[in-house]
């Protein structure tokens, strides 16, 4: 397997990463030089081939996403980057934005070209001041070099700009009807969908939103063709995936995985993970971020794939990787999970706003052996009807963590029962 | 002003007063500018978590409790926090210069635990480091960053 970095291949590399120069020098900007001259078709076609997933968490399939948009008629089409980074135990985006940021600029610049769109915004979470400071530089370098403004790269009518927009802590805004409502001056709560955002979307016009990894990645399947990209990662999903490690294990950071790699080596390899931090084992993962399940040692195995995951009930997500060692009670964990969706509960719904509260009732309970016998039936019921009435993805994946904690490892919530 | 600059103009106006909050006068200044409601105004800033109401300590202390920070030994700084400061989350001290309270993740997970203080975050502490970090802020230094 070719474990060549594609997506962080630049970054270490520029002395300046907002710089134009630099960036053209280390194969920057080819991929748009190519965009302008295909066909929109060919493009579209070149990321279907790549089987590119959406690299914020959902994996919906890039290409169906800008097909969709693609179909339908109306204008301006607005291109939206979501960096809303706000999944605990993702910091990847931020990688991106602040030492390559340009590369996503490329991705967006490629959408603008395939959708005629005239204006681009990028959300960036309000904790990511510096960040946002780092991104300016390269849009106004970007700017100044013609890659942004009007009759970009001298074709003319090629006009497109990005302003950025920021943020002021809000992890529902992750969310892509929220982040448009959030850029609108609105509170950051989610639409009800349908109407879909490719159809109604920002300013109630059809909007592309991608992730900031999603956009990064439209310049590597150009440069390299559509096929090269899905051979590179595995069959349900092509490319590498940049990973965020962190907890219990000995090399905390991002890595680039190329999508198929041995899962256990992304824990315990040298080059990834490194394995536990103070020597003791790894009890349980958390993947995808705090919507996502918790992974057990017995399911750890095959590849890090989309597939590979789904066929153990697992999700790479946004490629979170929050290892806990055996000193975390898997109890504990969960109480803490679902504190932080009480927290960030928007309050539109109410299985969400009251149904979370109640069940972080009940695991306090769990926690403080105050629970009682029929209580983890009653929490699982909860669980089931939070997730299944919840208006949005925030609180149908709330209970995704405590769900898996309660089928993997019943016994330990059994063993905090009184009596 | 185009309505995307508004959570913009609300952090600025913050991170430029006194007390670190938006106050009535700041919420009717932006309303105007934006041709906005007061209310809806209002209700923006008291719902991202970002925007204060409430006059705030010179620093406040966020500590990360999400749970790559939290089994990382956020609680433990928590503690040293509180110790250091002699105060309750969200109480303000006597001299009016700290407070502190829990903060979900900031993206900075590979360096936990971690403290954001305005918009720098200082990692991988220990009880020393979080020691020096309120000395150096009570000095009207700025906070080494410990990584």
């Amino acid at each position: 397997m070719n474990k060549e970095p594609v997506l962080l291949k630049r970054i270490g590399k520029m002395r300046d990463p907002a710089s134009v120069e630099e960036y053209t020098g280390l194969g920057g900007f080819a991929a748009l030089r190519k965009a302008v001259q295909m066909d929109k078709e060919d493009i579209l076609k070149e990321i279907d081939t790549a089987n590119l997933r959406g690299r914020g968490g959902a994996a919906y399939p890039a290409g169906r996403k800008w097909r969709q948009l693609y179909g339908i008629e109306g204008t301006p089409k607005y291109i939206v980057c979501n960096a809303d980074e706000g999944e605990p135990g993702t910091f990847k985006d931020k990688v991106l934005l602040e030492k390559d940021p340009l590369s996503v600029i490329e991705g967006m610049l490629v959408a603008a070209c395939v959708f005629d769109s005239p204006e681009g915004f990028i959300y960036i979470r309000g904790e990511y001041h510096t960040v946002r400071q780092a991104f300016q530089k390269a849009v106004d370098s970007a700017a100044a070099a013609g890659f942004l403004g009007k009759d970009i790269l001298g074709v003319k009518g090629f006009d497109f700009t990005i302003t950025i927009v920021s943020g002021a802590g809000a992890y529902v805004c992750g969310e892509n009807s929220a982040l448009l409502n959030s850029i609108e001056g609105k509170t950051g709560r989610p639409r009800v969908k349908p109407p879909h955002l490719a159809e109604v979307g920002l300013n109630q016009k059809p909007t592309l939103v991608n992730n900031v990894e999603t956009f990064a990645c439209i310049p590597v399947i150009l440069n390299i063709g559509g096929k090269a990209f899905l051979e590179m990662g595995a069959e349900d999903g092509g490319g590498t995936k940049l990973v965020s490690i962190s907890g219990h294990l000995k090399n905390r950071g991002v890595f680039e995985v190329p999508l198929g790699t041995p899962f256990e080596d992304v824990l315990y390899a040298e080059e990834y993970g490194g394995g536990p931090f103070e020597g003791k084992p790894i009890k349980f993962l958390h993947l995808g971020g705090q919507s996502g399940p918790l992974a057990f040692p017995e399911q750890i195995g095959g590849a890090y794939s989309y597939k590979g995951l789904e066929d153990k009930k697992l999700a790479i997500g946004s490629g979170a990787i929050v290892a806990m060692d055996e000193s975390v009670s898997v109890v504990e964990y969960s109480k803490k999970v679902m504190e932080f969706f009480v927290y960030e509960s928007c309050g539109k719904c109410t299985p969400c706003r009251i149904g979370t509260t109640r069940i972080l009732e009940l695991l306090e309970d769990f926690v403080s052996g105050a629970a009682e016998k029929g209580d983890i039936e009653k929490l699982d019921a909860m669980l089931t009807q939070v997730m299944a009435l919840s208006a949005c993805g925030l609180g149908q994946t709330a209970g995704v963590a405590v769900r898996s904690a309660l089928t993997h490892r019943r016994a330990e919530f059994e063993a905090r029962i009184s009596g | 002003m185009n309505k995307e600059n508004l959570l913009d103009t609300l952090l600025a106006r913050q991170n430029a007063s006194k007390e670190g909050y938006l106050d009535r006068e700041a919420i009717a200044a932006v309303a105007e500018e934006f041709a906005m409601p007061e209310t809806r105004v209002f209700e923006i800033a008291s719902y991202y978590a970002m925007l204060e109401i409430e006059p705030q300590a010179k620093y406040v202390l966020e500590i990360c409790n999400s749970t790559p920070c939290y089994f990382s030994k956020s609680n433990e700084v928590a503690a040293w926090v509180e110790g250091e400061l002699d105060v309750k989350p969200g109480d303000v001290t006597g001299d009016g210069l700290f407070s502190w309270h829990y903060t979900p993740c900031v993206g900075a997970c590979d360096i936990g635990p971690v403290i954001k203080v305005r918009d720098t975050v200082y990692g991988d502490l220990t009880k020393e480091t979080v020691h020096a970090l309120i000395q150096d802020l009570r000095n009207a230094k700025n906070g080494k960053k410990f990584r």
